[in-house]
């Protein structure tokens, strides 16, 4: 494994890694401040079991997402000083706001945490809202911070040095709105779904069926309306690509030639010898409708690129409809959902669908976000700085690989483990 | 606006010593036998560290955002010439951090697991401490070379070397020092306390002691460093007086005056702190091929001023809430004041 690939590696688990975390982290704590406001107005007990439990699996969450993302703060330097050494005074403004955010969220947290005999009811309740704001706060910051490496602005670049740095200009760069968006609303609708499925499932083993209802409906109900929203914003975002990066979303819609009326295919696998796409459905037309809103508009194949700058096209494309067809699946079950929730009735076969779905959202996050990172590919910095130039000097890369993999998978484990254990013992209470 | 963002980063740094270095300190005290007050001092630790570990961690975070927005070159250069001790303090950190909070939030609290949880959390605190402190040492020790051809030169000898060790240890000792001071006055268990005020005894030795290796070790490698410690009257002062505070730091614990004795404590840290980065000010960064100074280095001024305008605003934000913070969740200790 060559130094590059090494690094390129190492970041990617470490993105992959600390998204889940930090999903978890500045959505689950709205959801739990729901379930409290419900025991509050209402002074139904099983309102607050259902706090208790949910802060506990956001004490181990936030704790493994604050640290998985102190070292990705490192690892910006530690895998690409080259990267930093220009992007950190143009968009380190980003960061020092998320570093606030962070900061509130980790005083929150302490207080929501530990605070239960030592405030007033309301005011606690009001540290875990904080907790959730400033979460929410700090993810807008950081992606938006990820939307200037697509849409670089804020500086101009003159013989390799950054000059007129405008590190404003640089933040509200021209991705960094539908970007924070995307990312925000799949973020509830990722937990959304986990949570919710998670309660279906111990819901259908018939115990304590009442708290899992409460405990599904409320977080559904964040889930369902980010999941019905998302194919909206999802779409607005894709024009935007289509206009920022046509490399990239040539590569997302496996689009070789430039054409007018460009169709779009519905699965398939691109097969970039013969520059043509394989076993898809073609529905002629509407990528350039979806593209431009307009069925004849021209839309950029890759063949207007150099080959060196193509992004991976096969990765791209396949991770692009893993994240549209999850995306489209979940719209449909939240408007299910919420006509169910009308009803409030609850057959077994759609809580069979949901827990079928824990995992869904997360890997549509994933997928979205190999999405965004491999189809900038062969750039860090969009038509500035390519990664191979980032890459940090230090050799055998590939220790630092194995190291922090085998760190986080043992963690994936641990946490996975955690909150089986979390589980069982509620269960276990409910028993007894 | 330089001199703005370097105050933030003295006053960051600082309050990570002081506070995030006492949890560290914690988990360090926890390797020690404590026979049957072990669970007891286990359960001090949890409630002491519990509300704030987080917020304290935060503090080294800001540092690093500081250096990258504001000093992108010093943060850059110490990313790649201390690759090994950094990538070896975030370990510490991932698996400290985790380690703490697992054992706290099992839901099945049994002895097997939550002994290894303490294990975990115990070396980890002492592991990143001590690579604390070599990356300290390697700011100042000017071994960094910034055109070395081969990996040793380039990657190792920056921070490989007695004076960078006897700092680690240095480190190590000032944490668990300023933990025993803290925890004295977070229980109303007498043989707690006896317990503590012990452990502070000896890490008092200890930091002098050690402290008298960091200069034995940076005279026997590095006479410049030596040298520009007796030529600076405000380092050497302030060494003097934070040795001499010892003496009333015993006469506070003595007389249980719990929060004038943090507050010594804390002065004593602070005093350390200061003097060691006097030595080398306004520089961030000793190299072979001369120092890397905060001015030099610093970012374009429209990015800087973004920065100090994030840190002010910040710390509006920030200082209530974390006063409020320790309000809940201190006063009880205060009351002994």
């Amino acid at each position: 494994m060559d130094d590059l690939l090494a690094a390129r590696a190492t970041m990617g688990f470490s993105l992959g890694f600390h998204i889940i975390f930090a999903a978890v982290g500045m959505t689950m704590p709205f959801f739990m401040s729901a379930a409290h406001y419900y025991f509050l107005k209402k002074k139904d007990e099983e309102f607050l079991e259902l706090t208790k439990m949910w802060m506990k699996g956001v004490a181990i969450l936030f704790a493994v997402g604050a640290v998985s993302g102190t070292v990705l703060s490192f690892e910006l330097g530690l895998l690409w000083p080259g990267f930093m050494k220009h992007a950190g005074a143009i968009i380190g403004m980003p960061f020092s706001w998320e570093g606030t955010a962070f900061f509130l969220e980790a005083v929150a947290i302490g207080l929501f945490l530990y605070g239960w005999k030592r405030m007033k009811p309301w005011v606690h309740w009001g540290t875990g809202l904080l907790v959730g704001i400033s979460g929410f706060a700090s993810g807008i910051f950081v992606v938006a911070a990820n939307g200037w490496m697509n849409a670089p602005s804020g500086f101009d670049w003159v013989n390799g040095q950054a000059v007129n740095i405008d590190p404003v200009a640089a933040m509200f760069n021209k991705a960094w709105f539908h970007q924070t968006l995307h990312m925000q609303l799949a973020a509830l609708q990722a937990v959304g779904f986990a949570v919710g499925g998670i309660h279906a499932f111990l819901y259908l083993r018939g115990k304590a069926q009442s708290l899992h209802l409460k405990a599904m409906k409320i977080a559904l109900s964040f889930g369902a309306v980010a999941a019905i929203a998302q194919p909206f914003v999802g779409h607005f975002a894709a024009q935007r690509v289509a206009v920022l990066q046509p490399a990239k979303l040539a590569a997302m819609e496996g689009h070789f030639k430039t054409e007018k009326g460009a169709s779009l295919y519905i699965g398939g696998i691109p097969d970039v010898e013969t520059q043509t796409m394989k076993w898809g459905i073609p529905l002629p037309g509407l990528l350039s409708f979806l593209a431009f809103d307009d069925f004849n508009a021209e839309v950029k194949g890759l063949d207007q690129f150099p080959r060196e700058l193509w992004p991976p096209v096969v990765i791209t494309h396949i991770s692009f409809q893993v994240m549209v067809a999850l995306g489209t699946a979940m719209a449909a079950l939240g408007v299910l959902f919420l006509i169910l929730l009308r009803k409030d009735r609850w057959p077994a076969w759609f809580l069979k669908l949901l827990v079928l779905f824990i995992p869904m959202g997360f890997v549509a996050l994933e997928a979205g976000w190999i999405v965004t990172e491999v189809g900038r590919q062969p750039w860090i910095i969009y038509g500035i700085m390519k990664t191979r130039d980032a890459v940090t000097p230090v050799p055998g890369m590939k220790y630092h690989f194995y190291l922090f993999l085998f760190v986080y998978l043992a963690l994936s484990f641990i946490t996975v483990w955690l909150l089986r254990r979390q589980i069982l013992a509620a269960q276990r209470k409910f028993e007894g | 606006m330089v001199e703005v963002l370097l105050f933030f980063i003295g006053a960051s740094l600082l309050l990570y010593v002081l506070l995030g270095g006492a949890d560290y300190g914690a988990g360090i005290l926890e390797m020690l036998p404590a026979g049957e007050h072990r669970h007891a001092q286990k359960k001090v630790i949890n409630e002491a560290m519990g509300p704030v570990w987080e917020a304290n961690h935060m503090w080294l975070i800001l540092v690093v955002v500081i250096l990258f927005m504001g000093f992108p070159l010093v943060f850059t250069t110490l990313m790649t010439s201390l690759h090994t001790p950094m990538v070896a303090l975030l370990l510490g950190i991932v698996v400290r951090g985790c380690a703490f909070t697992f054992r706290h939030y099992d839901a099945i609290q049994e002895p097997h697991s939550q002994k290894v949880y303490t294990v975990l959390f115990a070396a980890s605190s002492l592991w990143t401490a001590f690579w604390l402190g070599v990356i300290a040492a390697s700011l100042n020790r000017g071994a960094v070379d910034l055109t070395a051809l081969n990996f040793y030169d380039a990657y190792v000898a920056p921070w490989w070397g007695l004076y960078p060790t006897a700092m680690g240890v240095f480190v190590i000792c000032i944490f668990a020092f300023l933990a025993s001071v803290y925890l004295v006055g977070e229980t109303v268990s007498a043989e707690l306390r006896k317990l503590f005020l012990r452990r502070a005894y000896f890490f008092n030795i200890a930091v002098m002691v050690s402290g008298g290796l960091v200069f034995a070790a940076s005279a026997f490698e590095n006479r410049y460093l030596f040298t520009a410690f007796f030529r600076n009257p405000l380092t050497v002062s302030m060494m003097a007086m934070a040795t001499l505070l010892f003496v009333l730091l015993w006469f506070f614990i003595r007389k249980s005056r719990t929060l004038l004795t943090r507050a010594v404590a804390a002065g004593q840290v602070a005093l350390i702190l200061a003097g060691w980065y006097l030595l080398h000010a306004p520089n961030a960064l000793i190299t072979q091929q001369g120092p890397i100074s905060f001015y030099d280095a610093a970012a374009p001024e429209a990015t800087l001023q973004q920065l100090v305008v994030a840190l002010v605003v910040g710390s509006v934000f920030i200082f209530p809430s974390l006063f409020y913070l320790l309000k809940v969740f201190k006063s009880d200790s205060a009351q002994k004041f």
